[in-house]
Parts: structure tokens; C-alpha cells; sequence
């Protein structure tokens, strides 16, 4: 059994690099553009699936396909996954419960070979996940707080407006010396995300391919992670995305990880 | 022979039979197909010759769902072993659950330890050798959970008692006892028929909340492992003519048992503490105490584990302390008055999770003994793995582990999942 074990719903990687519907006329800091991006509506719940390829230097690739479930409860967000696919992971599924607070995550594993629901530590944030170019960090929500965000300058990129906010972590440990992330002026979308490395070199570059709206938001639906150093890379797509369906909070539990969608 | 033939009759016509039904059906099924060699140290001789075919269907739906999960083992050249591990059906209500047909239960937090995780009878006749989730034997029960919130109360009834397999004689993994004189046995009270006195009830509260995750579970069961109540004959020695053992005569049995326990995990600055225990009340231990006419009495046992998972870099590492305890011990008991055990895992995955390093310990402290089980597995693609790997029994031979010195090994295993 590969190792599975993710911090949290690939989902919250749409918070992270996602819309704002207004524009604001003034000049702004760091800050405020990242948490603008941070806090952009992404509705009371969503289902999407999603295949995720890894495709290494040689152009092999392998794909993960999953079916999630994520509902925002207020001071807590609940996901659910369920992996659909390779043979070896089938029916497994995985819990996570993110705090608004400073406690940490709450995470659980179901692994059906062993017909046992595992918590699991939530610690693993440098980890890669499922053998992907996302670290669980690149695919959680990070907190406004946890990094100091200067702005340093405007540009065109793929023909947009952006701003170019480098974000440099507060904690001397983190597995990045910064990020630059590329801001849409107009829409507050990220397009573009570089992480470097401890030694200040670029590791790793994720480029934002498609966006659609579904119910009055906007999802991220195509993205792709490349890792430089190694000639690596990683695509996810979402498909099938509802949002806003009325789901029930019983979705989210022990019960559900070990019956399946 | 006859059995044997049966066997591959019988497993063809599932095959086939399954078969249509999923081309009818739609089912959904998945598996693997395994071959696994195990070579000797010792002697140079496969120890393990096995292929395997493990089938899942499956079918759910809103309301229902049927999972069966036949497995075929061939050993050797000729010997086909046919299991049906799982066949159930679930009916699903808006609050409860309902499970009826052979399954497997898997309760507890503990790795590689069974302590509260009774429900399901073991298959030992290779050990503690086999995948975990192929050493337990199904169990034809009706289980019922009904869901409050992120609790569940489960309820377990069992009307048909399945012992531990053990190992048969011929067999590497199978001990001889050692005894002064060949001893006779009587096999009369070692099956247990089926019906409702003799069923079994297990019964469950799971809480999985934020801060921590509990069970307390309670049993009225049979122990899994028979009692074998020793009768002695004595005759005189017409040389010294003093009394001397003649005969020995051997019933196994299988007792009630009550037991009590529960289990929790947290998690505490990143690092998961476990804990599991479980209390046996009135269980039969062998003793050289003469009062005791078949040489067995009862006593109390506690049986009990912490353990902690955490991350050291990039290696996932995980250590267990066991304890089993009788309780009211006396000095004419056979059986040590409390067995320590650890175990110790290590885990690294690199090359994009394609290349797989681990290190599985069960370190015997009492009797400084250890089963050593080092493996390296390569993913070739989504679906076909090799994984190579040992078995070293080492320490001293009275102990759970050192016992199996001479059956250390190394084996390949070549997998394909589908």
C-alpha cells in the first residue's frame, strides 16, 4: 500500500490561488492582495472528482483518480476523499477536519485492506502527496499570518495585469525560502506560483491553465505543478464540480469513510 | 485426492459463475494475483512456494450493497486452498447499518497486535507471517451499527464459534510439544455446536471526535485457543517401586470467556499516541499445582499496549510496548507472570512513492527473542509491484519468535493488482 497521507482537500489549493469578483482602485500592500486571494467565496460546500498525473521526465505517467466532498461548517471546513483509482488504493478514503483557530488539523485514514480507520498526524506538511510535485503544504490552506507577503512589482503575464507578491515564511524551518506568486490586477486570480528552495533556488513553478464558473464561483479546474530541478511534473483536473448542493454534515464521518460515496 | 479434486471443481464453477454475473450484473471487481517464494536460510529449501488469486465483487447501492471476496492459494506444485474470506450483504438505513453473512471485524488501534481485535479468529499456520489483512479468518455474523453523530454503537452476534488455525503437523511453522511420554488425545470437546447458547455477542461504543478518538468494547465469547486439560496415569516402577508417569492424555476445549477493554488514539504536536487494553476474566492457564486435577486453572489476564507513530524527516516511524499480565499469579503456573513484547516499524518512500523501505520488528523482551522483517518493494506501474524481502527469527528458542530459528528466510513477491 502506497503511503497516503494528505493534509488537506486539494480543494483548498482553489482558496489558496483563487478569484475575487471586485477590484479595489487603490494601491496595495502584500498583505492585501494575498488576502484577498485568500478570502475569496468559495461556497457552502462542493463535489468535484479529480484525476491527478504524474508524468516524470520521460513523459511516463500515472494517474490518481479521487472523488471528493468538502463542506465549510464555520469555524471548521470537513473534506472527504475517496480514491477511485489505481487498483492498489481503491475505496480508501481519507478525513480532514481544518480548524479557523490555531489547532491543527484533524486527520483520519480508512484503509480497506485493513478495514481500520487510522488517525494520522497532521505533521507531514513537506511530504509529498501520493508520489505527486505537491507538497500537503502546496494543497492546504495557508493563513495569512503564517508569512510576511511584499509586493514587488506590476506586470504583464499571459497577457494580464498582475501584481508580483513574494511571500517569505515567518517559521526559519519552512521547506520554501520564499514564493512569488502572480496576481491577477483585474480578477485577483492567482496565474502563476514560484517556490523556491532553501538554497534560494527555483524548485518548483505552478501555472493555472483553466478556470469556470459554477454556481456564481469560480473554480480552478486545470493546474499543473512542475519541479525544475528534477524535470518532473504534476496536472490535476476537476471535473463533475457542484457547489452549493444542501449537503449534510453526516457525509463527514466514520461511517461514510469506510461504506464509500 | 477426492477433497482435492472437489476443491478445483468447486473453485471453477465459482469462477465461471462469477464470471457471468459480473458480465450480467455490472459488478465491480477488482483483486490481485500474487506469487510468493520463500527460500530457507538453513537448508536452502522453499520454505513458501504460494500463488494467489484474490477476487473482490462488489456491488452498493443507495440501499444495499454485496461484497464477496473469494482467494484462491496454491501451494506447492498440487495443493489448492480455496477460501471465501467475505460474503455479505449490507443493508443500509438512515441511521443504521445491518451486516449479515461471513465477514471480517477489525477493532482496536494497535499494529500488528491483537488485544481488543478479537471478533475475528486468526489464521496462524504460517505464523504472524501473512499480510495483516490476510491473517484474519471471516466470521458468518450479523452485525448491526447505529450512528449518532460521529459515535457508533455496533453490535456483533455470532452463532457459529471459529477457533485459531493452527499450523498442522508437517508443517515448518508447527511445534511439536514436548512431552515425557507419548501422550493420547481426545478430540470429543473441542467442537462446539452451533446454536444459540453457544453463540457468541460482542459488543462496541466508537467515539472519533476532534481531540481524540476512543473505543470500549465488551465480549461474552469462547477463547479462540483451546484449554488442553491433562489427565496423568502413574504406575509403579517395579524396579525403584516408586510411582512413575505412564500416560498422558490430552482434551482440548475451548471455554467461555468475558472480556472487557477499550482503545484510544490522539494526536499530540504531531506525533499519534495509542493505547489499547483488554481485561479476560477467568482464563485457563496450564500449572504443575497437583490440587489442580487437569492441570489448568483460572485466573485474570490483562493484556495491554501504548504506542506512538511520528515522522523523522521523511521516515514514518512507529513503536508498540506490549504487556500481557496474569493477574493472582502463582509460581506453579506454566506461563511467565507478564510477557513483554515491542514492536518497532520504519518506513521511506522515495523515487516519487515507486520505491518502498521497511523495517518491521516484534522484539520479544521477556524471552530476548525478535522477528526481524526487513523489505524493499518496487513499484514498476500503478498495478505490478516486486517486493523482496526476510524473515529472521532470532534469540532464545523457548521464546515466541526464537522458536522459529531454523525457518528464517528470504522471499520475492510479485504482485499484480487489478
Amino acid at each position: 500500500m502506497k503511503t497516503i497521507q494528505i493534509t488537506t482537500a486539494l480543494i483548498a489549493m482553489i482558496i489558496a490561488m483563487g478569484f475575487s469578483p471586485y477590484v479595489t482602485g487603490q494601491s496595495l500592500t502584500g498583505k492585501q492582495i494575498i488576502e484577498k486571494v485568500y478570502n475569496r467565496p468559495t461556497g457552502d460546500d462542493q463535489t468535484s472528482n479529480l484525476a491527478m498525473t504524474l508524468i516524470n521526465k520521460s513523459g511516463a505517467q500515472r494517474v490518481r483518480k479521487i472523488k471528493q466532498f468538502t463542506m465549510d461548517l464555520g469555524d471548521v471546513e470537513k473534506s472527504i476523499m475517496f480514491f477511485l483509482s489505481p487498483a492498489d488504493v481503491k475505496n480508501t478514503s481519507f478525513m480532514n477536519w481544518t480548524y479557523d483557530s490555531d489547532q491543527s488539523d484533524d486527520q483520519w485514514i480508512y484503509l480497506p485492506a485493513l478495514k481500520k480507520t487510522k488517525r494520522i498526524s497532521s505533521d507531514s506538511k513537506s511530504d509529498y502527496f501520493m508520489g505527486s510535485d505537491f507538497t500537503y503544504d502546496d494543497l492546504g490552506d495557508r493563513k495569512l499570518e503564517d508569512d510576511t507577503h511584499k509586493l514587488l512589482r506590476e506586470e504583464t503575464m499571459d497577457g494580464k495585469e498582475c501584481y508580483v507578491v513574494e511571500s517569505v515564511s515567518k517559521d526559519d524551518d519552512y521547506m520554501y525560502s520564499k514564493t512569488l506568486v502572480w496576481v491577477n490586477k483585474s480578477t485577483f486570480v492567482g496565474v502563476k506560483k514560484e517556490f523556491y528552495d532553501e538554497d534560494e533556488d527555483l524548485l518548483k513553478i505552478l501555472s493555472i491553465k483553466e478556470a469556470e464558473e459554477v454556481s456564481g464561483i469560480w473554480v480552478i479546474v486545470n493546474s499543473e505543478m512542475k519541479n525544475i530541478q528534477k524535470n518532473h511534473r504534476t496536472t490535476i483536473i476537476l471535473s463533475n464540480i457542484q457547489i452549493n448542493t444542501g449537503m449534510s454534515d453526516s457525509k463527514f464521518t466514520e461511517r461514510m469513510m469506510m461504506r464509500g460515496m | 485426492m477426492r477433497d482435492k479434486m472437489r476443491t478445483k471443481g468447486l473453485v471453477l464453477i465459482l469462477l465461471l459463475i462469477a464470471g457471468q454475473y459480473t458480465k450480467a450484473q455490472n459488478l465491480d471487481i477488482s483483486g490481485f494475483a500474487r506469487t510468493y517464494e520463500g527460500v530457507l536460510f538453513n537448508t536452502g529449501d522453499f520454505g513458501i512456494v504460494q500463488q494467489t488469486l484474490n477476487l473482490n465483487f462488489e456491488q452498493r447501492g443507495n440501499k444495499v450493497a454485496f461484497k464477496a471476496n473469494p482467494m484462491i492459494y496454491l501451494y506447492n506444485a498440487d495443493s489448492l486452498n480455496f477460501r471465501m474470506r467475505e460474503l455479505y450483504l449490507d443493508l443500509y438505513f438512515d441511521n443504521f447499518d445491518i451486516r449479515i453473512g461471513k465477514q471480517q471485524v477489525v477493532w482496536g488501534k494497535a499494529d500488528g497486535v491483537f488485544i481488543t481485535d478479537i471478533v475475528s479468529p486468526l489464521n496462524l499456520t504460517e505464523f504472524l507471517l501473512p499480510d495483516f489483512n490476510e491473517i484474519r479468518t471471516g466470521v458468518i455474523a450479523t452485525k448491526v451499527n447505529y450512528y449518532l453523530g460521529n459515535s457508533t454503537f455496533e453490535a456483533i452476534w455470532i452463532p457459529q464459534f471459529t477457533p485459531t488455525e493452527r499450523p498442522p503437523p508437517g508443517s515448518i511453522w508447527y511445534i511439536q510439544p514436548d512431552f515425557p511420554v507419548t501422550p493420547t488425545w481426545d478430540f470429543s470437546r473441542e467442537t462446539i455446536t452451533p446454536g444459540l447458547e453457544s453463540s457468541e455477542v460482542f459488543l462496541k461504543y466508537t467515539a472519533l471526535t476532534s481531540a481524540i478518538d476512543f473505543e470500549i468494547m465488551g465480549a461474552y465469547t469462547w477463547d479462540d485457543n483451546p484449554t488442553m486439560h491433562v489427565q496423568k496415569e502413574f504406575g509403579v516402577d517395579p524396579v525403584t517401586m516408586l510411582p512413575i508417569l505412564t500416560g498422558i492424555n490430552i482434551t482440548p476445549e475451548h471455554h467461555r470467556l468475558a472480556i472487557g477493554g477499550g482503545s484510544f488514539s490522539s494526536e499530540i504536536k504531531g506525533v499519534i499516541l495509542r493505547g489499547e487494553a483488554a481485561y479476560y476474566n477467568g482464563k485457563y492457564f496450564l500449572t504443575e499445582d497437583i490440587l489442580q486435577p487437569d492441570g489448568n486453572i483460572q485466573k485474570d489476564y490483562l493484556h495491554y499496549l501504548v504506542g506512538l507513530d511520528f515522522n523523522l524527516g521523511p521516515v514514518k516511524l512507529s513503536s508498540q510496548f506490549i504487556q500481557q499480565t496474569i493477574l493472582n499469579y502463582d509460581n506453579n503456573l506454566l506461563n511467565e507472570k507478564t510477557e513483554n513484547t515491542m514492536t518497532f516499524l520504519a518506513r521511506y518512500d522515495m523515487l516519487r512513492e515507486t520505491l518502498h523501505l521497511e523495517l518491521f520488528s516484534y522484539i520479544g523482551l521477556t524471552n530476548e527473542d525478535a522477528l526481524i522483517r526487513p523489505k524493499i518493494t518496487y513499484d514498476f506501474d500503478d498495478s505490478f509491484s516486486i517486493l523482496l524481502g526476510s524473515n529472521i527469527f532470532v534469540g532464545d528458542k523457548k521464546g515466541r519468535f526464537g522458536q522459529y530459528g531454523d525457518n528464517s528466510m528470504a522471499y520475492l513477491k510479485i504482485k499484480y493488482s487489478f
